[in-house]
């Protein structure tokens, strides 16, 4: 591996975080003026080798080359100083400043005598915005621009320290069709100047496209690194998946009752497009997608978060108007939201937080019924093996398999009917996965009908007595248990509807 | 993520043992660290045991009820201000508010008024005192429906009533105290006897003004410990979005938030107009500032999430024995406030110090 031809070299690297082996032993290369893709499943360990690599996050272990020279990066900064510009998955702009304001951000031209030197500022940035034949006013705000050209700005400010390498973490997420074809152009043009490109991406239709090597990503190991030629989409999937089925998921049948949810034409203007799904009592609907598919914005559009634009949802039959979260409590829906802290006060105690969506319920004339409130919390710690000091220690001082049983807790409380779980198992351990699981199946006994959105597709055909995939906001397939493999369910993600 | 192993009884206690350390992390229960931990009341008690032995009149019957007479109106507004803060909101309103409804109040029950050309004269002392109420609790509401409807900062929200309602005061006054010699000659300049009493007379020895005081601290104290809103402000102010996820309407609690202070503002202008005998556009400025730092030397947190209204009585007292024993050692009152903006810094610096090292 003596050839300079290599802009960047890792070798082994490793990261830990708490419970997660984020990247096992990962090598990785890029070469001049090459679109290296880097592919897998959400938690594969991308945007954790992305940071690394940007020096946002400090290695464990392993060796950085730059050039054939190691290096040891300390942080974003001194990584921008090796070359390295990173565009993040977040734009990291700030929106009330003008776009050269913010290329130019922490190295503004400056006068003899300390001033801003305004006059070149705007130059410069035009020159260098002129450069990729970008046409973007370097004096307006970035808050009048469009999701592609702020991408672009972006990029510019990234490559306004004269980076040779550039990092983008799934830039084309947000963009649409014709947007995205501009930010190829532009990649394009950047690889003639001998710019090397990691580009991070889950959407397999692009690889083609831009790609000289495609390397996959698997569970923070590095599963293969392939030529663009010999990267065809089964083979990539087939990288991509692979991992076993094991017998840890407690899952019991049900008998399916009565429908008890039905939505027909769901449309949130850019994100849900027309969704139909029925949920029976006694039934877990899980619902497969990658990050961005417009799982959650189902959820919180289900719950009355977000507005829908047009559909028509129906709760044991009746079609009902959900516009306010309190509104899906009355009706019966209880929503365990994707982030923990979304759902719980953290500065409140455990019982608070059991009884927070069950306050009316537990009122008489405004005051609080302080013996069955204790007796509710009691149960449910009881019930739910919740590990606390008492019924009165704060929220924040439990752990996250806790937290997350409190936030279990709540919704078991306020006796929902349909209940949506959005991502039930993340940064939890394993052994209050299974619990929550074994929480899943009493729930479902006693009736009550379950949306499972999940990343862990393991976990989802497991659990799940029918799969809905979304892709890009529609559901691309539908199998019943037991039906499909993880390879179906990840095309389905990946590529859209057959 | 990562992949599901196998798994045995083990991982519950595994998971146990990760948390019950978090419980047993507590300093050892020496005698200082049990006052420690007391809080605000640990600086009361300090300026209590320094004033009485620094001056000999400080600790009689008589200035003690001194103190809880001049100090009840900023313990009334302060306790509607702990349940604003701790809904994450804050109101500087307060003063302005306090002096439109005891102007209002004032001027019904002492003047003529023309009115679509009736005349209406004085009122009713009790329906002036309703009314006054009434104007509190509407500018207090306008102050919520602003915040929560109009989606605009606290701050921004009630610094504008803070202004409106001041003027509307200047215009109800003209900008002379109420009661002045021009306008309620028969009553010789005094206002109707039920006002004065509210504020400064006394039942079996104990002075009104601090019982009404204690009274709305009861109230208060209700409804944080024991009402379903109470709870819903503490989730408001902790965490918005789990409240409103976890089916709380949060305007509505804002707005219930700021009425209720609207309310005590009203109640604590009788309680003053009462003990000075009139009622005047400019009575009362600055309260705003003096009742947020009672609440905030009681614990609770300007951010939202936190409070107590004990805290805040104790906030309240300290504000109030400290001006009283300054007076008393001849401070001058321009040192008494530089003094008084040391001890509010140095008591929450001292309380947050307290929380970090012994929790809350």
């Amino acid at each position: 591996m003596e050839s300079s031809a290599f802009l960047l070299r890792a070798e082994a690297v490793d990261k830990n975080f708490p419970g997660v082996h984020a990247l096992n032993k990962v090598d990785f290369d890029l070469k001049e003026g090459e679109v290296h893709v880097l592919l897998g499943e959400n938690g594969a360990g991308k945007s954790t080798l992305m940071k690394v690599i940007s020096g946002t996050l400090p290695k464990d272990e392993g060796k950085i080359f730059i050039h054939d020279q190691e290096v040891d990066l300390t942080s974003p900064h001194h990584a921008r100083n090796l070359g390295i510009g990173m565009v993040y998955q977040e734009l990291s702009l700030i929106q009330s400043l003008s776009v050269a304001e913010n290329i130019f951000l922490g190295s503004f031209p400056k006068r003899s005598i300390g001033t801003l030197h305004w006059s070149r500022l705007y130059k410069e940035a035009h020159k260098l915005l002129d450069d990729f034949s970008v046409e973007i006013d370097p004096h307006q705000r970035i808050s009048a621009l469009g999701m592609a050209e702020r991408q672009l700005v972006e990029i510019t400010k990234a490559l306004s320290i004269n980076a040779k390498i550039l990092l983008l973490d799934e830039p084309t997420s947000a963009l649409s069709d014709e947007e995205r074809g501009r930010l190829f152009d532009i990649i394009h043009q950047l690889q003639k100047r001998g710019v090397g490109i990691v580009y991070v991406s889950h959407r397999l239709d692009e690889v083609p496209q831009i790609a000289q090597r495609v390397s996959v990503l698997r569970d923070g190991k590095k599963i293969g690194t392939l030529p663009v030629e010999e990267a065809d989409e089964e083979t990539l999937i087939r990288m991509m998946v692979g991992r076993e089925l094991k017998e840890h998921f407690p899952k019991e049948k049900v008998p399916l009752g009565r429908e008890v949810l039905r939505v027909e034409g769901l449309t949130v203007k850019n994100k849900l497009n027309r969704l139909n799904l029925i949920l029976h009592e006694g039934e877990i609907l899980g619902i497969a997608g990658l990050m961005g598919a417009g799982r959650t914005e189902l959820a919180r559009a289900l719950f009355g978060i977000d507005e829908i634009d047009s559909g028509t949802i129906f709760i044991n039959g009746h079609a009902v108007k959900i516009s306010s979260p309190w509104e899906a409590i009355e009706l019966g829906l209880g929503y365990l939201t994707e982030n923990r802290t979304d759902g719980l006060v953290p500065g409140l105690s455990v019982t608070t937080n059991i009884i927070l969506a069950s306050l009316k319920r537990l009122c008489t004339l405004g005051f609080l019924r302080r013996n069955t409130e204790k007796s509710f919390s009691e149960k449910y710690i009881r019930e739910l093996n919740i590990h606390t000091a008492g019924l009165n220690q704060k929220l924040e001082l439990l752990s996250g398999g806790n937290q997350q049983k409190v936030a279990l807790a709540k919704w078991l409380c306020s006796h929902s009917k349909i209940m949506i779980f959005d991502e039930p198992t993340r940064g939890i351990d394993v052994g209050s996965k299974i619990e929550v699981f074994r929480l899943m199946n009493q729930l479902i006994k006693k009736g009550v009908g379950i949306i499972m959105i999940s990343s862990e597709l393991p976990e989802v055909m497991a659990m799940s007595d029918r799969i809905l995939v979304m892709c890009r906001g529609s559901f691309s397939a539908e199998f019943q248990r037991g039906e499909a493999t993880q390879e179906d369910l990840l095309r389905c993600a990946v590529i859209g509807g057959e | 993520m990562f992949q599901i192993k196998k798994v045995t009884e083990q991982s519950d206690d595994r998971s146990s043992a990760i948390f019950w350390p978090i419980k047993n992390v507590r300093f050892p229960e020496t005698g200082w660290s049990v006052l420690l931990r007391g809080g605000p009341i640990i600086a009361l008690l300090f300026l209590l045991i320094y004033f009485s032995l620094a001056t000999p009149h400080f600790g009689t019957l008589s200035n003690l009820k001194n103190i809880a007479q001049q100090n009840a109106y900023l313990v009334i507004l302060a306790i509607g201000q702990t349940l604003v803060i701790t809904g994450a909101g804050i109101d500087l309103s307060v003063g302005a508010v306090m002096a439109v409804s005891a102007s209002v109040m004032a001027v019904l029950a002492t003047q003529e008024l023309s009115i679509l050309g009736m005349t209406i004269g004085p009122v009713n002392v009790w329906l002036a005192m309703l009314i006054g109420l009434v104007v509190g609790t509407i500018a207090g509401s306008l102050n919520g429906l602003v915040v929560a409807k109009g989606r605009i900062p606290d701050f921004v929200a009630t610094l504008g009533m803070m202004e409106a309602a001041r003027g509307a005061a200047l215009l109800v006054t003209g900008g002379l105290p109420v009661p002045s010699h021009l306008t309620a000659t028969e009553l010789k300049g005094y206002l109707p006897e039920p006002i004065i009493w509210m504020g400064g007379s006394e039942i079996f020895g104990i002075p009104t003004g601090p019982l009404i005081a204690i009274a709305t601290v009861i109230i208060g104290w209700i409804i944080m410990s024991q009402t379903g809103l109470g709870r819903a402000i503490f989730a408001v102010g902790g965490n918005k979005e789990a409240a409103r996820v976890s089916g709380i309407k949060v305007d509505r609690i804002k707005i219930a938030t700021y009425t209720i202070m609207g309310l005590m503002a009203a109640v604590a202008g009788i309680v003053l107009t009462g003990r000075m005998n009139s009622a005047n556009a400019l009575m009362a400025t600055g309260v705003e500032l003096k009742c947020i730092a009672a609440v905030v030397i009681g614990g609770t947190n300007l951010f939202g999430g936190e409070g107590t209204i004990i805290g805040t009585l104790i906030g309240a007292i300290i504000m109030g024995a400290l001006g009283n024993g300054l007076n008393l050692l001849n401070v001058s009152a321009f040192w008494q406030r530089v003094i008084m903006g040391i001890v509010i810094i140095v008591v929450v610096v001292f309380d947050q110090w307290r929380r970090r090292r012994f929790g809350a």
